[in-house]
């Protein structure tokens, strides 16, 4: 299975309170999915011009597809789903970074959504660059460089699949019709 | 194996279980909480099963939002409680019969040693205080627990945290676990387990080691766990008589990593910087730094032990003219307790502001918030930029000596000066 995108390139340490702040925890109507989407995806890192580990034009220019590369430590934090959440609603099919949290990498494969951590990787990846990724293979490659790296998963068996079926909910629905 | 692989592996059911290996595990306690409960149950609506897998393992804790600020919040308490009576769930904490939830789950009996425990918010490792492998998930994990009473683990391996020695007041267990988060650093024990041993946890309060468990994950760590021993034993005697299995470590286990630490190594309280928890410096080295508002509360220093030492410092004085004090405890059965031991007079005869419990100014969600460019100390466990109001704000965690100490002065201060013996 392969994910292709154009990559953004975040620092170190990007937290869950970054990523989607405690204000706004409890709004949007979590009953009616595609005003909850609307919020979510418009109130996630709010703060970005106060910070220095995402781009500037992250929150601007950030279209279907793309792929965040990050370094180490992505997803510190809170168990708040929202923080994987504002990522996909923004767009952001897939998260790669020298590691991640477990929390949040947990959250955003159960949305669909593949996060993948191989430690040095982040240096591998400019701003705007091609990126694929092959599930199946564990292979990232840089398409700009023609260079690719090679990824072992700790995951369930099931999450390939849990993938194809568009998430965790999803996933869970299929097995039971 | 270690006691996780032992709790692992039994609600797995397997023989044995090695680190990095995927489970399945059955869970025994499933926590949701007013701050992420709500979007909880639309997803197990989404799923479209009429029935969670069993009432009586859920434990429902109004905790964040409490009493309810505006109408987004009373509206998804209200759909929080129309659920627990639709499926009948009997350990339902409304807003004055419990308090943090962290605290609920250990002082009300619902987690015992051997068990598993899941919550929607990453410090349900508090929880492995009594013995018991507890962790945090999201909610659409949890909408599949409470369908199927099953959760997948990526078993860590143990580091072993091991303290000798005695802390002596006013240096508290939250010093002693700022000092290990600086060694660990916020990765250091990344789909790991921390395993709290030595002579210096075993003298603790189970108050005291709870300050241990609730910042494991400020390491990364999946779970952290202290062995059950007598004290526990006591502690839970009173608490619950349901039957339980005093699960420890194999002699022969094997630990990823042992890391030593000695109580003769704090050699004066510490603070952690913003914007990490692992930011620690000894007190002298921030001393001076003016701060705007002290907070003493949350799951990890809202205990009745925490309320003592601060009152012992704040008692017949009054905090900074400027400063805006408050103090929350965990929760009503500490309020209680607090009420009658006189400490909640002595805050407000201090000048502070005393609060119903509840999360508080731990995170920004209902009371303290912090406006631009503020400066708080606090006894809770996240210090991230923003985390408790305007991105320009500061947090310095610390103890709830060295807080009540700064709170008199209006900036970081050392709270040796009030314990002379020491």
């Amino acid at each position: 299975m392969e994910i292709k995108g154009r990559v953004w390139k975040f620092g170190k340490d990007v937290d869950t309170d970054e990523l989607f702040a405690g204000r706004f925890i409890m709004g949007g109507d979590e009953t009616n999915q595609s005003r909850y989407q609307e919020f979510i995806a418009r109130s996630g890192l709010s703060d970005v011009e106060r910070r220095e580990n995402v781009p500037r034009n992250f929150l601007t220019s950030v279209e279907k597809g793309d792929i965040i590369v990050a370094e180490e430590n992505f997803g510190i934090g809170s168990s708040r789903q929202q923080a994987a959440e504002t990522l996909k609603f923004k767009g952001v099919q897939a998260v790669v970074a020298d590691s991640i949290h477990r929390i949040f990498f947990r959250n955003f494969w159960n949305l669909g959504c593949p996060a993948i951590d191989l430690p040095g990787i982040s240096t591998e990846f400019e701003n705007g660059q091609e990126i694929v990724i092959d599930l199946r293979q564990g292979t990232i490659k840089n398409l700009n460089t023609g260079k690719e790296f090679d990824f072992r998963l700790i995951v369930p068996a099931w999450f390939i699949d849990m993938i194809e079926a568009g998430g965790l909910i999803p996933y869970h629905k299929s097995r039971m019709a | 194996m270690t006691l996780v692989e032992k709790i692992l592996a039994k609600k797995a059911g397997k023989k044995v279980v090695r680190p990095d290996e995927i489970v399945e595990v059955s869970v025994d306690r499933a926590m949701i909480h007013d701050a992420l409960g709500a979007h909880t149950i639309a997803k197990f609506r989404e799923l479209g099963v009429e029935r969670v897998w069993d009432p009586g393992k859920i434990v429902v804790v109004l905790d964040h939002y409490v009493p309810n600020k505006d109408i987004d919040t009373a509206k998804k308490c209200l759909n929080i409680k129309k659920f627990v009576l639709e499926q009948g769930v009997e350990n339902y904490y409304e807003v004055g019969k419990g308090g943090i939830a962290h605290q609920v789950l250990v002082e009300k009996g619902h987690v015992l040693p051997g068990t598993t425990l899941v919550g929607v918010d990453s410090h349900t490792t508090t929880s492995g205080v009594v013995g018991a492998f507890a962790t945090g998930i999201g909610v659409d994990e949890m909408a599949v627990v409470f369908k199927t009473g099953r959760l997948w683990e990526r078993v860590p391996g143990t580091i072993r945290i091991k303290v000798e020695g005695k802390l002596l007041p006013p240096i508290m267990s939250k010093d002693l676990m700022l000092f290990i988060l600086k060694r660990l650093g916020i990765s250091g024990a990344l789909f790991k387990s921390l395993q709290f041993t030595g002579s210096a946890i075993n003298q603790m309060s189970i108050e005291s080691r709870m300050v241990l468990t609730n910042m494991a994950i400020e390491s990364g760590a999946t779970n952290g766990i202290i062995a059950p021993d007598q004290k526990l034993v006591d502690f839970l005697e009173s608490r619950t008589n349901q039957s339980f299995e005093l699960v420890q470590s194999d002699q022969d286990a094997e630990y990823e990593e042992t890391l030593e630490f000695h109580s003769d190594d704090i050699k004066e309280p510490l603070v952690a910087t913003p914007p990490r928890p692992s930011n620690a410096v000894r007190v002298t080295d921030v001393e001076g730094t003016k701060i705007d508002q002290a907070f003493i509360g949350a799951c990890t220093n809202g205990r009745l032990e925490d309320l003592r030492i601060a009152a012992r410092i704040l008692k017949g004085r009054k905090v900074d003219k400027l400063t805006k004090v408050i103090v929350i405890p965990a929760s009503q059965e500490i309020l209680k307790a607090a009420l009658e031991e006189g400490l909640m007079a002595t805050f407000v005869e201090a000048g502070a502001v005393v609060g119903p419990p509840t999360c508080g100014p731990c995170m920004e969600a209902h009371m303290g918030v912090l406006g631009p460019g503020e400066v708080c100390i606090s006894t809770a466990n996240r210090n991230f930029q923003g985390r408790v109001g305007d991105v320009t704000a500061k947090i310095y965690l610390a103890s709830p000596a060295t807080v009540a100490a700064s709170a008199l002065k209006g900036k970081i201060s050392d709270p040796r000066e009030f314990f002379p013996e020491a």
